[in-house]
């Protein structure tokens, strides 16, 4: 991978935190670049809330069955082992290493071989993982995987947005409105799914590039939607 | 274990009902129970954007949160639009220039520190339920955790109290989380606002009653909803299966 293109992906997710930005939609762009960055099939990013379970906030694809892949680790799977331990999980070959039973076969199912679980750190607490998936079994290069953590750092300060951040208060606070916000996305995606008759990972993306071209922030617009306030279009060629 | 501190929590709202219907006060009491704090009090986000007090523990929480009320400022009126408002001591100098009212008004009302909590999902904004202290401290992060989860299961009383319906069976594990457990549930609401032409409140609220009336459990409904072998009509209960 070039390192050029990695320089541009941290020059644009450092341009996304010093606007007004949307967390959300943050962490979505920061999973769609894990995927160009890295070279992996799929990626996701699950964070921990005050429960300490883990929930899944965005994925580079929202497809269905891949989003109830990820949030099928928050029971079983290498994001929750990495998040218990705090230390990254690679499994190159998910048959051969017959762990975690459910999980390895709803992998193989959707077409996955190998998995990755990066923690997101803050200081010495673990506030989630991010996670990548393979179609082809293989190790990956520290190389690959060192960008992937730092990935994650990169998604540990947006998410927290504040750089020198030492209050566990504003840490929660942040949690638990990242958590919400997914909600409201979800309910979104339903009212979208629903008027326009278009299945739910259409209209996540109906939905974000909405966002993008009124300039508004994934959320607001999100919350708009769902209190009938705006409207968005069928996506072209289609009418709903 | 999150399973665990549900039903140990579900557990000390039942004892506080001794019997009866669970109401907003049950679950008052055992955030108190479970966290330690000197009261609790939940104000209720109404759809002109006014908050009411539906319940205050003691006068002095009931003070504060009017004070709140009139004043349009405070913790929980931040809580109400963003996350979580935690202060561990309102006599600190930057909760002056925060609040330049509210927090010595309620300090001389005698409460020092204050954890508002917002009740909301996703688009659905109840209201806050707050925990006053007298003396100043933060909550520890078991306490805070124990107060989150009893702020889910205040979501779900508020919703059924808004239903006129008081449907909180006494089970073993107390009501379904309304968190990001089961993302079909939003998806579903969602999918209700269009189909019956009401407000994502009463959305979730009419799919929760779906459920119970026809003891299923509510992920299971939503599932039926988001494939669409379930359909919701504005004039009746719901029809299965009417469109494929």
């Amino acid at each position: 991978m070039a390192e050029t293109q990695l320089g541009d992906v941290l020059v644009e997710l450092a341009d996304t935190l010093v606007d007004d930005f949307d967390v959300i939609d943050f962490l979505h762009v920061l999973t769609e670049r894990c995927v160009s960055l890295l070279g992996v099939s799929a990626a996701g990013l699950l964070l921990t809330d005050e429960q300490q379970t883990l929930q899944v906030v965005a994925a580079s694809s929202e497809r269905t069955r891949l989003l109830e892949l990820f949030q099928l680790q928050t029971d079983q799977g290498p994001c929750v082992d990495c998040f218990r331990t705090g230390e990254p999980v690679s499994v190159a070959d998910l048959p051969t290493a017959g762990r975690w039973p459910r999980f390895t076969e709803a992998a193989a199912a959707a077409g996955f071989s190998a998995v990755h679980a990066i923690p997101m750190r803050l200081r010495t607490e673990v506030i989630g993982a991010l996670n990548f998936f393979d179609t082809s079994p293989g190790a990956r290069d520290p190389a690959t995987l060192r960008i992937g953590q730092a990935l994650a750092d990169v998604a540990t300060i947006g998410l927290l947005q504040e750089r020198a951040i030492r209050r566990r208060d504003i840490l929660t606070s942040q949690l638990q409105t990242a958590l919400n916000s997914r909600i409201l996305i979800e309910q979104a995606k339903g009212v979208l799914a629903e008027r326009l008759h278009i299945p739910m990972h259409e209209a996540f993306k109906l939905l974000r590039s909405a966002s993008r071209n009124r300039n508004r922030r994934l959320s607001e617009l999100a919350q708009a939607v769902v209190d009938g306030i705006e409207e968005i279009p069928p996506p072209a060629g289609r009418h709903g | 274990m999150s399973i665990r501190r549900r039903l140990r929590l579900w557990q000390l709202v039942v004892e506080q009902s001794r019997g009866r219907p669970i109401t907003v006060e049950h679950v008052c009491a055992a955030v108190i129970g479970a966290t330690g704090v000197d009261g609790v009090a939940v104000a209720v986000a109404l759809p002109a954007s006014l908050r009411e007090v539906l319940y205050a523990s003691d006068a002095v929480v009931s003070e504060v949160e009017e004070l709140t009320v009139t004043l349009g400022e405070g913790a929980g009126v931040e809580a109400l639009e963003g996350g979580p408002v935690l202060v561990a001591d309102l006599a600190a100098p930057e909760c002056e220039s925060r609040w330049p009212i509210y927090a010595a008004a309620a300090v001389s009302a005698g409460v020092r520190a204050v954890f508002a909590l917002p009740l909301r999902i996703g688009a659905i904004r109840l209201g806050v339920m707050d925990l006053y202290r007298a003396v100043p401290g933060s909550l520890d992060p078991e306490q805070l955790a124990d107060a989150l989860q009893l702020a889910d299961s205040m979501c779900a009383i508020l919703l059924d109290a808004a239903d006129g319906q008081n449907r909180l069976r006494i089970n073993r594990s107390g009501p379904e989380p309304l968190g990001m457990r089961h993302p079909q549930v939003h998806q579903a609401t969602g999918m209700l606002i269009v189909q019956l032409g009401v407000t994502a409140a009463v959305a979730l609220i009419r799919l929760r009653a779906y459920a119970y009336a026809h003891d299923r459990r509510l992920v299971e409904v939503a599932g039926d909803v988001v494939a669409r072998r379930l359909r919701f009509h504005r004039d009746s209960d719901a029809d299965d299966g009417d469109s494929g």
